[in-house]
């Protein structure tokens, strides 16, 4: 795979003394071909059938780059490979300009944390490969809502009047105001539907400007961020770009007209952001119940029959179906790729299916013993299955069917946060003791669930579970399990000893 | 800058109470960390989150009662700001790296790097950065520590030699015929040259070099 390889960059440089200092630096983790003009880098740019990992434009002088011929053939015809520019110093109108014309992705003013530049290089070296799950073309959604642009300001009088006067120029979007980054957030929480565009001053009482956009670009990936300022601290806005990926930096004073046209190319990038963000999740969730197709049929396919004759019944279907009920998070691309891409999908088959069956011999075997079903029995079982030297699930030989039952709650109930202090045992009848859980029992990850890895605790819940199936249904009892998000509510009935049927 | 004043505020999640105190010790020793809440199992984590309130979590992929990655994907859905650092058992393959930086991990550290490596890797992420460190080291670190050590003067490497053996300043200045302020620069010139930012890390490199490479 091209992602254990080292990544491959071009670099541009003006200067010989400057790229002999960067191939010392970087020559370890990247490899470098480097180019002496714009022509020589195109060409070697069409040549290639796949673009380098990263671009860098090495040069003193940052300014002549708003009209580098290589930059705008780099962004027109290979969006999405990565453009870092490095110089001594970078003046704050360049930066500006060149976000402008989306020329860069990055700046780095020397002297250089090389840690920092390589990780932004490996990131994307690693990011690239997700990027062929977007689907490329946005759909034209037709957004109903009028969407919003959020000015935050301390300055309450000047955006006041500033969203005024831009709210009476158009009808295409709405402008709402905050005077702290504290009351931005507050603003977008209570709002019905997503942010289109937020701008927000850099020195605010409180939370920065910088520290909103970082937050924001976690919690509003969709949501286009601005940053603002009268004071021209381009380290600031340096960060903005490589941290918070702000659209742009706009320079105070506002003029209304120069927002208006910032605020509509902003929206039109906002929208396409958010289409594309819609039509990859559903991409994503149609190719995941796919997998979870496959996944359950192969389930069925290898343990059905194994696991109903030892049970009695057809437990399978009614595991898998009590599974159904439990929603997980949603499929992401790393779930995706851990299936597609890992032996992941034939691992969990496969050790699912040995565990079972080795817990399948392990209950034939106790089954030859009697088991006496009471109250007394189930609360020494489980006891007994807590003690921290008991052997669970391994090849020990469990003494009944009943204490593998208690051994197979105890691993739920542990996975919970619980013991089985919170379990409550009534007897409804004399023929049945009814067995239920106070609390919900927590299952963040099931067999159908989106999976990025297989661990211990995980396939011990799963076989935990099915387990607890097989012993409840062999000891003629019943097992009913209320699916919430991410947990269950558990109750089992089980014939008593001394009752007819056992 | 203001905003690089405010705290990181730390929540570790690791399983052995061995492992989490010794972590603990080298990382509260940056003033600018602050401990909000540590837990030896997933569901506690989870549970304790909102009113900790962290900015990161320390989390280890191996946990006893749930998967590590599992709890820190619900953490994540829960609160999108937080910044992640999986601790893993062994070192990450580039492709398996690819899978957990999609699942919203800032950075993931195997148990066999270096302390430093953690400690640099969780300033770097403290923002909702990512990062990810170097895969094919040029040569191991321990290497280029004991050259730089070799690179150090006879007398740097004598006052080292005492620092690491706690010998008080004013002694060693008393010995060597020179003031505590010579003694005082001497060391910051050692731990600049070694890398260093902290005693303890000076004393182990010579105790654990002492009798091999360096001595």
């Amino acid at each position: 795979m091209a992602i254990t390889e080292e990544p491959q960059i071009f670099l541009r440089y003006d200067n010989k003394r400057a790229l002999t200092a960067f191939e010392e630096e970087f020559d370890n983790n990247l490899k470098i071909d480097a180019f002496e003009s714009d022509q020589a880098a195109i060409a070697a740019l069409k040549e290639r059938s796949v673009p380098p990992h990263a671009l860098f434009i090495l040069t003193n002088q940052p300014s002549s780059q708003s009209n580098s011929s290589l930059l705008t053939h780099a962004r027109d015809t290979h969006p999405g490979l990565l453009k870092i520019l490095i110089s001594d110093s970078v003046p704050l109108d360049v930066l500006v300009s060149l976000l402008e014309k989306r020329l860069i992705d990055r700046c780095f003013e020397q002297p250089l944390d090389p840690d920092l530049v390589r990780s932004h290089v490996l990131t994307s070296a690693l990011a690239r490969k997700s990027n062929e799950y977007v689907m490329p073309e946005a759909m034209s959604k037709d957004v109903s809502d009028v969407p919003t642009v959020l000015i935050v300001d301390d300055e309450p009088a000047a955006t006041k009047y500033l969203a005024r006067q831009l709210e009476r120029m158009q009808n295409n979007f709405r402008v709402l105001c905050a005077d702290s980054a504290e009351q931005a957030l507050e603003i977008i929480q209570s709002m019905p539907g997503t942010l289109a565009v937020i701008m927000t001053d850099q020195r605010m009482p409180g939370m920065q400007g910088k520290e909103l956009l970082d937050e924001l670009k976690q919690s509003h990936p969709a949501t286009v961020r601005i940053l603002t300022s009268a004071y021209g601290e381009v380290n600031v806005a340096i960060n903005a770009v490589n941290e918070g990926g702000i659209f742009r930096y706009q320079k105070k004073p506002w003029r209304a007209a120069e927002l208006m046209s910032l605020f509509q190319e902003a929206i039109a990038r906002h929208c396409a952001l958010a289409s594309a963000r819609e039509s990859r999740l559903s991409q994503l969730e149609h190719q995941f119940n796919g997998l979870r197709d496959q996944r359950r049929e192969l389930l069925l396919k290898n343990l059905s029959e194994a696991v109903d004759t030892a049970a009695g019944a057809s437990v399978m279907t009614l595991f898998l179906q009590a599974l159904d009920t439990i929603p997980c998070l949603f499929a992401n691309t790393s779930h995706l790729r851990a299936s597609l891409e890992t032996s992941l999908e034939n691992d969990l088959i496969q050790q699912f299916g040995e565990q079972v069956h080795r817990q399948l011999t392990r209950l034939q075997a106790a089954a030859s013993r009697h088991t006496e079903v009471d109250e007394a029995a189930i609360r020494a079982a489980l006891q007994r299955s807590e003690e921290p030297e008991y052997e669970h699930g391994n090849n020990a030989p469990a003494s009944s069917i009943l204490l593998m039952l208690c051994e197979a709650l105890t691993t739920l109930l542990t996975a919970s946060g619980l013991s089985w202090r919170s379990l409550n045992l009534n007897q409804t009848s004399e023929h049945s003791l009814i067995l239920s859980c106070e609390a919900p029992l927590k299952l963040y990850a099931h067999l159908l669930a989106p999976l990025t890895r297989l661990s211990r605790p995980f396939l011990d819940q799963q076989v935990a579970l099915l387990l607890l199936f097989v012993s409840t249904y062999r000891l003629g009892g019943e097992l009913q399990i209320r699916g919430a998000a991410q947990s269950y509510n558990l109750v089992l009935a089980l014939p008593l000893a001394n009752s007819p049927e056992a | 800058m203001s905003q690089g004043n405010r705290k990181l505020r730390l929540y570790v999640t690791i399983g052995q109470r061995l492992f989490r105190d010794s972590l603990l010790f080298q990382l509260l020793l940056h003033s600018d960390i602050d401990l909000v809440g540590e837990s030896e199992s997933g569901i506690d984590t989870l549970n304790r989150l909102e009113s900790a309130k962290p900015g990161v979590l320390i989390i280890e992929e191996n946990l006893l009662d749930n998967d590590g990655l599992t709890i820190a994907e619900n953490a994540l859905s829960m609160h999108p700001t937080l910044s992640i650092l999986l601790i893993s058992d062994t070192p990450v393959s580039a492709s398996r790296l690819a899978i957990y930086l999609e699942s919203g991990i800032k950075a993931v550290v195997s148990k066999h790097q270096p302390i430093q490596d953690l400690v640099k890797t969780l300033f770097y992420i403290r923002n909702g950065q990512v990062y990810v460190g170097a895969w094919n080291k040029p040569d191991t670190p321990s290497q280029g520590l004991i050259n730089a050590y070799h690179a150090l003067s006879g007398r740097e490497r004598e006052v080292a030699e005492m620092i690491a053996n706690r010998t008080p300043i004013k002694e060693i200045a008393a010995q060597l015929g020179v003031s505590c302020k010579t003694v005082h620069s001497y060391k910051d010139r050692i731990f600049i040259k070694l890398g260093f930012e902290r005693l303890p890390e000076l004393i182990l490199f010579m105790k654990r070099h002492h009798n091999g490479a360096a001595a």
